[in-house]
């Protein structure tokens, strides 16, 4: 199996040779990688600003500023971001995490110059009306409706996350609680957008048909001129250790339960992580893992079972989420959880699996590169979360560094009873009419 | 076969056509159609395996028959057990995926080049020599009536019950899986459906990637030489649902929000009005900037997201908007829907409008259909499967461009009426039941809580 890792090599230092970067005198950090192959462009803003900078109060102004990044700024009025890039051909969207607020642009090459107009004019110029606040408003809370109030999982997951941190800002959800929703006020939204949309806080990725020496005369004509100014100040809180396990309930009318059982872990950029991304692939990734095995297929426990991390600039968690079967005790899937971690505590995983859970995680990584917007997002990430895009390029190497030694280590460090939060959702059964 | 290099337009202009990459086209002595396009880049491969018929060949009484048969493919295949063949697929890092769409059971199946060979061993014994095990048969039948009730815990279980309404029990699509229809299911009908339908004559097989080209068909062709000739499957007839009033409201009475589906019938996925019709859809629901997200979001916050879904299958599908918006805004949500239903109608569209959408549709085009082994895949089993040619994709451009604002005007008056929908309401309907009642003379009712779907 060494080839396959090769293979990866050899791909490697040619992406990391094609990567070049700048920083403006305005602080802004720029990363562009030509590739040719369609006559398309992904341009990607990460901003350092996500819903832990946030308060008690205001939770999910981020998100909320998000949206209203794509309603009107100074030169493009309200509608205009939208409609200049579908009459151009291009599309577009945005998401935001804990951590970070990101755009992604996706348009034909010829594009190139009236979206740096475009970004340029909304992260200096932005508009407020009243008017589209309220509409908007209007939309965030549907976007809460679907994603939480009226799905399972969603809610169990707000629930779980809110149980698991009591004092860390990724306590509360990235959609912001209901009430916050309704409370948010004008002057809310221009103080996030003075406190976080610092040219120095962003990092733009370029990658497609575009030539760098084009993108940076760009970058210095639109974007270059616009002033930085302070960050966001440091999140000083942390999450004191977990001293006992959590554990929490949601009742509602539901068919089946659901079971999510969360462990903190550490920063992204700690060293641990490539070690407790393959218990991920040995415990979850494929019907050969160990959860699969033995909760969906031997014991039939579940109708399914995931487990994943999701990174952070702070101390983050990791998580299993799993659906019992109709008939089946939700706590019978957390004794099975519970012994095949302990197994991992026990005994060292074997070789050959270890080798498993390293090819799949490293033709993960290669697959996420085929496409110009999957290159553009994991650069920028690499860039936010490893401190450097290059990390992207010996992520190889990281994982095949990691061994059984160091996997039996962390599952005894951090897969502990007192470090655990269990939620669970138990359906409410209302009678049925045949 | 050529090496062909990025024949996709390197550094086209904007609106140069896009080609499909050179590929071959063999028939195997049993029938099988064999496709090879070589993507030099990547050294990944990319195999799909199309068996054609798909749910539509499902019995009217087995619905998910050629779901769950895509299932077990993998659960024990040749002389590898469920266990085995998992284990090898997940130590090479590859990917498989097998699932039953309207007409063809698919196999995706993804692998590093330099693993080729096994990659063909692991799919050709999941597709030709499944073992159907009994115990295995049995596991999945059951996860799978878990399925369906974790699928009504979510109010996504819309789609489901718009299917088995709009199509009713007699229409292939209107048949969808249920806990009676997996609670009949046997072995034995399963193991009979693979014996019949994947067969040679039904057969497509189809490789993408950075591979040597007569060693890649010679490998293929000796994995698939071997099934049975079969008898080709006999396409349904296209029998269109009937436009015709009707409303069906699902009771979900946790539901603090209500989804809706309004419908007529639409087309048939080798339309010759499918450049006028996609540009028509994209203008009405299609992009974010469309009549119905800017009416239903943009303006006046009522949903997150609203849209109109064009079905594109091989027998005549359904054309619906789809939204959701909170319990106390159902009828204005609903009323608004029909509203920029009936200017779309009245008004038609601009030209300035048409030009933008052909200019969305076109620079949209490369990333979301040729940039990828996946997606050239998927173009070349779209030929295939509605008897289509190269110039699908080679035309695209200028069948985009020929469309006329008097043949996209056309068209909504053909296809965008406002006159005898189908609605499909989920949500409190203790709170909503009052105003679902003015779309219809009749209102048939279900609960998320009864077995089965629209019960018809």
């Amino acid at each position: 199996m060494r080839s396959i890792i090769a293979l990866l090599l050899l791909a490697a230092s040619v992406f990391a040779q094609d990567v070049r970067t700048h920083t403006l005198a305005n602080g802004m950090k720029m990363l562009v990688q030509e590739d040719h192959g369609i006559p398309n462009v992904a341009m990607y803003f990460f901003y350092r600003i996500g819903s832990r900078n946030e308060r008690p109060g205001a939770t999910g102004l981020s998100h909320f500023f998000e949206h209203m990044m794509f309603n009107g700024a100074k030169k493009y009025g309200p509608k205009m971001f939208d409609q200049t890039m579908d009459n151009l051909g291009g599309n577009n969207n945005a998401y935001t995490t804990n951590d970070l607020t990101v755009y992604t642009d996706w348009f034909p090459s010829a594009a190139l110059e009236t979206m740096f107009d475009m970004e340029a004019d909304r992260i200096r110029d932005l508009a407020f009306d009243p008017k589209i606040i309220e509409s908007e408003r209007g939309v965030v809370y549907s976007e809460r409706r679907s994603s939480v109030d009226n799905n399972n999982f969603g809610a169990l997951s707000e629930l779980a996350e809110a149980s698991a941190f009591v004092a860390h800002p990724y306590h509360w959800p990235v959609v912001g609680w209901p009430s916050d929703i309704e409370s948010w006020t004008m002057d809310d939204l221009k103080s996030h957008f003075r406190m976080g949309y610092a040219p120095n806080n962003c990092v733009m990725v370029l990658v497609g048909d575009v030539k760098f020496d084009n993108a940076l005369a760009l970058a210095k004509r639109y974007l270059e001129p616009i002033p930085r100014h302070d960050p966001p100040p440091p999140v000083r809180t942390r999450e004191p250790e977990q001293q006992g396990e959590r554990r929490v309930t949601l009742s509602k009318p539901a068919q089946l339960p659901i079971v999510i059982v969360l462990y903190h872990i550490p920063d992204s950029r700690h060293p641990d992580m490539h070690a407790l991304d393959v218990v991920q692939a040995v415990l979850a990734s494929g019907q050969s893992s160990r959860l699969y095995r033995r909760m969906v297929d031997i014991d039939q426990l579940a109708l399914q079972v995931g487990a994943g991390s999701r990174p952070g600039l702070d101390p983050s968690l990791f998580q299993f989420t799993i659906q019992p079967r109709s008939v089946v005790d939700p706590t019978a899937t957390e004794k099975a959880l519970y012994e095949e971690l302990a197994k991992l505590q026990d005994q060292a995983v074997p070789a050959a699996e270890l080798r498993k859970a390293k090819n799949q995680m490293l033709a993960n990584l290669y697959r996420q590169q085929k496409t110009i917007a999957g290159r553009a997002n994991l650069l920028g990430q690499y860039e936010i979360y490893a401190g450097d895009y290059a990390k992207l390029f010996t992520e190889d190497q990281a994982i095949e560094a990691v061994t059984a030694a160091d996997v039996q280590r962390v599952v005894r460090q951090y897969f502990t009873a007192k470090n655990r939060t269990v939620a669970t959702l138990i359906p409410e059964k209302k009678e049925v009419k045949q | 076969m050529k090496p062909l290099l990025c024949v996709l337009a390197v550094c086209a202009p904007l609106a140069a056509q896009i080609k499909l990459p050179a590929y071959t086209r063999d028939v195997l002595p049993n029938g099988t159609a064999l496709y090879l396009m070589q993507r030099p880049g990547l050294p990944l491969v990319h195999f799909r395996i199309l068996v054609k018929g798909g749910i539509e060949s499902d019995p009217p009484t087995l619905a998910g028959l050629s779901s769950i048969t895509a299932e077990l493919l993998q659960r024990g295949a040749g002389l590898r057990s469920a266990a085995q063949f998992s284990e090898e697929l997940d130590s090479l890092g590859g990917t498989f995926l097998a699932a039953a769409g309207e007409q063809s059971t698919s196999i995706a199946a993804e692998f590093l080049t330099k693993d080729f060979d096994q990659g063909v061993s692991l799919v050709a014994d999941a597709v030709l020599h499944p073992q159907f095990r009994q115990d295995e048969v049995g596991k999945a039948l059951a996860r799978r009536v878990d399925g369906v009730k974790s699928a009504k815990d979510n109010p996504g279980a819309i789609n489901s019950y718009f299917r088995s309404f709009f199509f009713g029990a007699a229409h292939p699509y209107g048949r969808v899986p249920d806990e009676a229809s997996y609670g009949r299911m046997r072995r034995d009908d399963i193991a009979t459906y693979h014996q019949r339908m994947f067969a040679g004559r039904n057969l497509v097989a189809i490789a993408v990637g950075d591979f040597d080209p007569a060693a890649a068909k010679a490998r293929l062709s000796a994995a698939f030489e071997g099934a049975p000739t079969g008898a080709a499957y006999a396409w349904a007839e296209d029998r269109p649902p009937a436009a015709a009033n009707r409303v069906l409201l699902v009771d979900k009475p946790d539901a603090t929000q209500t989804y809706f589906i309004i419908a007529r019938p639409g087309v048939r996925r080798s339309t010759p009005d499918r450049a006028a019709l996609l540009l028509v859809n994209e203008l009405f629901g299609g992009r974010f900037t469309s009549m119905l997200n800017e009416a239903l979001r943009i303006d006046s916050g009522l949903t997150y997201g609203a849209s109109s879904s064009l079905q594109m299958s091989r027998l005549t599908g359904a054309l619906y908007i789809g939204t959701y918006t909170k319990t106390e805004t159902t009828e204005k949500a609903m009323d608004l829907a029909l509203d920029v239903l009936k200017r779309l109608r009245e008004k038609g569209l601009t030209a300035d409008r048409l030009a933008s959408a052909k200019s969305y549709m076109k620079g949209n085009y490369p990333p979301n259909n040729v940039q990828t082994i996946d997606q050239l895949a998927g173009a070349l089993a779209d030929i295939e499967l509605f008897g289509l040619d190269r110039n699908e994709v080679d035309q695209f451009f200028a069948r985009v461009d020929a469309v006329s604002l008097e043949q996209a005007n056309e068209v909504v008056r053909r296809y965008y009426r406002p006159e005898d929908l189908t609605f499909v309401v989920l949500g409190n309907a203790s709170k909503i039941r009052q105003v679902v009642s003015k779309y219809g003379r009749e209102v048939r009712e279900r609960s998320v809580s009864q077995p089965g779907w629209a019960g018809i």
